[in-house]
């Protein structure tokens, strides 16, 4: 699993990561906690996951100014 | 919050996104962060200069590294790396300044930079002139010096040449011109680039040519309209270059606003707003904080190679990009590292305490994510206060610091992971007084801090009760 912490576009993130297709690499959304969201994924490296996800946010027009973070969690 | 997290998504985030998103701003923003490898390059060099040429006198008597083996070789190695980077730094950021440009419009990116490039410089003067007045000269001397071609009097010497690149010209004094030059030069390159009016050779032809070619059409159009404009500026305005009249009327005015106590407070309140709002403050803020205090700070790093600290004080900029960094932004944005100690000292949640003793780590180099996401800052009521207030507070006692001279003002581009004292003494050209003001400003961070932490304990003291009923 990975979390991704962010205060603002929670929904945008969801949507993105929902339909999230890149080199075999999914992501299905879990729960919100706060800010925190939890992304369930389909491969077992979570830090590459993890990374995916990032430059997928970030490559967005909406994400470019988002502050955020994601990280890996059992 | 909820509501207020709804009505930024709806009202505020759109403008931050605009901003954040704006082709050129993006350009503007990335064309400072590409002249980070000279810029860099250049302040290690400045900064191993003041490290073993302008600190040691300040403990010896009659110390002058000019005149120690090796350490003359190492301070004249560091000219050299100075000449290449900082000295002509502006050079530098018009290239990126275009690169950057044609990339947001996905054309040839390098010839972005050349027309760019070719399109300032063509402003710059390649002369100079000074003279010196008062003299009694011979005739025999004053017959050499006109042979030579300068012109002499008996009781003066106009000395005068053309081919000459002066380097207050390519340096920061070069970066406003540069933008606007840089900026109207690429444009019409990108719009014809993108018009398609360009040479097309066949496709046998190697794609270096055939990109290079394409680009004629555009490149010259460009540089013959920006040539065409200084021609008509030198008409109306025959005294000085395009440069000089930019520095007087945009660059001076406004760099000199930014000296100003409000606009360093606005911006140190903005930057504090939009974080703790889970928005990137200095991505948004980069065109500010880079194309105004950035540039404020090369020419005070530029100012302290050519003169040390005391040509910096006299004539350099009290506040620069890296005084936020050096007596506010201690472990990160808000100064979280001394969030991080009042909470080690007096939080008695056990949340707080374990999300603090993670973070102190990544806080000693000013990474705080652990903090901001963990505890958290964002979005976080009780943190709203002290998280804006802080940085106002310990902000205003850098400033004041500097603009009475009890501090040398920031002169060296330090990297910002470096540790808050370290990167204060180093940021000054290593005045043992900053790390003194960065305490201050860190002690008075914690007086703010600490109520904020203390009722966060009353408030999970108040959860558990009511779970307890």
């Amino acid at each position: 699993m990975i979390e991704i912490s962010s205060a603002v576009q929670q929904d945008k993130i969801i949507a993105l990561l929902n339909s999230y297709q890149e080199a075999g690499v999914e992501f299905s959304f879990k729960e919100k906690k706060g800010i925190n969201l939890y992304f369930e994924t389909n491969i077992d490296d979570l830090e590459k996951a993890a990374k995916l996800a990032k430059k997928a946010i970030k490559g967005q027009t909406w994400g470019s100014i988002l502050y955020f973070r994601v990280i890996p969690v059992q | 919050m909820n509501a207020l997290t709804a009505w930024l998504e709806r009202y505020f985030l759109p403008i931050a996104t605009k901003i954040g998103s704006q082709k050129h701003l993006v350009a503007l923003r990335d064309a400072f962060i590409g002249t980070i490898p000279a810029t860099m390059a250049g302040s290690v060099a400045v900064m191993i200069n003041a490290l073993i040429r302008d600190l040691p006198p300040q403990f010896f008597d009659g110390y002058d590294g000019n005149t120690i083996p090796i350490i003359r070789e190492i301070i004249e190695i560091n000219g050299y790396v100075w000449n290449g980077t900082l000295a002509i730094a502006g050079l530098i950021f018009v290239f990126s300044w275009g690169y950057n440009i044609a990339k947001a419009y996905r054309v040839n990116e390098l010839s972005g930079g050349i027309v760019a490039t070719a399109a300032t410089i063509a402003g710059i003067t390649f002369s100079f002139s000074g003279g010196i007045t008062g003299l009694n000269l011979d005739q025999s001397t004053i017959d050499a010096i006109n042979e030579a071609g300068w012109s002499a009097t008996a009781t003066e010497i106009t000395a005068g040449g053309w081919g000459w690149l002066p380097l207050s010209n390519l340096d920061a004094n070069l970066f406003f011109t540069a933008m606007v030059i840089g900026l109207v030069a690429t444009m019409i390159y990108v719009k014809l680039m993108l018009k398609d009016i360009t040479i097309k050779l066949p496709d046998s032809v190697p794609p270096a040519i055939s990109k290079a070619f394409a680009s004629i059409i555009p490149a010259t159009v460009a540089l013959y309209v920006v040539s065409i404009f200084y021609f008509v500026f030198s008409k109306f305005v025959p005294d000085m270059t395009f440069l000089e009249w930019i520095q007087k009327t945009v660059a001076q005015p406004l760099l000199g606003l930014s000296q100003g106590f409000g606009a360093v407070i606005l911006v140190a309140l903005f930057v504090q707003l939009f974080w703790f709002f889970g928005i990137h403050g200095p991505n948004v803020l980069a065109p500010i904080l880079e194309s105004v205090f950035g540039v404020a700070q090369i020419t005070n790093v530029n100012l302290f190679q050519q003169g040390g600290a005391e040509l910096v004080i006299s004539e350099g900029y009290k506040w620069v990009r890296g005084s936020f960094d050096a007596y506010s932004w201690f472990g990160g944005s808000g100064g979280t590292l001394v969030l991080i100690l009042a909470i080690l000292f007096f939080s008695k949640r056990k949340d707080y305490r374990t999300v603090a003793n993670l973070s102190v780590g990544p806080g000693i180099f000013n990474i705080n994510e652990p903090i901001m996401f963990g505890l958290p800052i964002v979005l976080n009521p009780i943190m709203f206060i002290p998280f804006l207030l802080a940085p106002v507070v310990s902000v205003s006692i850098g400033y004041f610091a500097t603009i009475w001279g009890f501090v040398a003002p920031v002169s060296q581009q330090v990297t910002w992971v470096t540790p808050p004292f370290l990167l204060s003494f180093l940021a000054t050209g290593a005045d043992w007084r900053a790390p003194i003001v960065t305490l201050v400003a860190m002690l008075a961070s914690f007086a703010i801090w600490v109520p904020f932490v203390i009722a966060a304990n009353k408030m999970d003291a108040t959860l558990e009760e009511n779970k307890a009923s």
